[in-house]
């Protein structure tokens, strides 16, 4: 029923996914999170994030990208 | 090893459902979930080291599986990942510390599901429509009466006064397709956040929480609203955890 605008393209889902658990959700404060999520998360989370729109957009245009090629 | 945690949720009475739903479930990296509560707050807990945190892109999305499954049976909030605590402990201390805001939290979503609206335009046929429309309603001249007598330098003025009227034109555009789509929504007695203009081709990127029970009024909703307005992309993604609508951090 109106599947015209539900998405379930994979790797548009797999974007989305991971813009929410990246970028959203409770955050917890403290050194703890800041000295564990070291340079290579956030900044894996960070890359991710800018990608992710125009990355999405591609997909909707026809241009094929894999799911491992989301490139910042 | 570190303790991650996935999300806090309630289990009211039934704390047994979620001790068996978590018996079935592995957190990333193969690890064994378990749960710590204080009073009716419960948060889902992992062990893991360093190592498989900076793994990549499939770890964030184990981390998110165990999550989606988790909100199919409860009302939860989503940890951001990466949120890591030192011991059961500090859990429970966190869970004390923070149980008003958590409970408060809680109550605002329960049965609610959260969804995601981007619309996407193609920016420079959209624009050529707004430009033929604003020509010929008159509101951008084809050649605006600029009196500057060096004609290179008028006619730079005039493309950026054009230029610049387009794009407000646009902007009221993007506004009159918004004030549609919350008017439309304030039906369904949805929570929205909006955000306009993210890309020149993302004119809308917005997230709305609402009662489950409305999920499929809701599609129909949007779906009204593709067939309004064909020239633009209306992608849905949903039902999620209500990520885009945790309103605290944990202290």
């Amino acid at each position: 029923m109106h599947d015209n605008v539900i998405d379930r393209n994979k790797d548009i889902t797999i974007l989305e996914v991971l813009d929410r658990v990246l970028n959203k959700g409770v955050i917890l404060t403290g050194d703890v999170v800041i000295s564990v999520a070291d340079v290579d998360l956030v900044y894996l989370g960070v890359k991710l994030m800018l990608s992710s729109v125009e990355t999405m957009e591609r997909l909707k245009s026809g241009q094929a990208i894999g799911v491992d090629g989301v490139k910042g | 090893m570190e303790k991650i945690t996935y999300s806090l949720l309630s289990v009211k009475n039934k704390p047994e459902r979620l001790h068996a739903l978590l018996a079935g479930m592995k957190g990333i990296a193969g690890t064994d979930l378990y749960e710590l509560s204080f009073d009716e707050i419960t948060v889902v807990v992992s062990n893991v080291s360093r190592a498989c945190l900076i793994a990549g892109q499939s770890t964030a999305l184990e981390y998110a599986g165990v999550i989606e499954t988790l909100s199919q049976h409860f009302t939860l909030l989503p940890m951001r990942f990466g949120s890591l605590m030192e011991s059961n402990e500090a859990i429970i201390h966190m869970l004390e510390k923070n149980h008003p805001d958590i409970e408060q939290n809680l109550l605002k979503v329960e049965n609610k599901y959260e969804f995601g609206l981007k619309v996407f335009c193609d920016s420079g046929k959209l624009m050529a429509e707004i430009r033929v429309k604003s020509e010929a309603d008159g509101k951008t001249p084809a050649k605006p009466d600029v009196k500057i007598k060096n004609s290179v330098s008028r006619d730079w003025l005039n493309k950026k006064l054009i230029e610049h009227r387009l794009e407000e034109l646009l902007v009221t555009y993007v506004d009159s397709v918004i004030a549609e789509i919350t008017g439309q929504l304030d039906r369904l007695k949805a929570i929205s956040k909006i955000k306009k203009m993210v890309t020149p081709t993302t004119i809308i990127d917005a997230v709305f929480l609402l009662d489950k029970a409305l999920k499929d009024e809701l599609i129909h909703t949007v779906s009204d609203l593709q067939n309004k307005y064909p020239g633009l992309n209306f992608i849905m993604t949903g039902p999620w955890p209500p990520y885009n609508f945790v309103d605290f951090t944990v202290k």
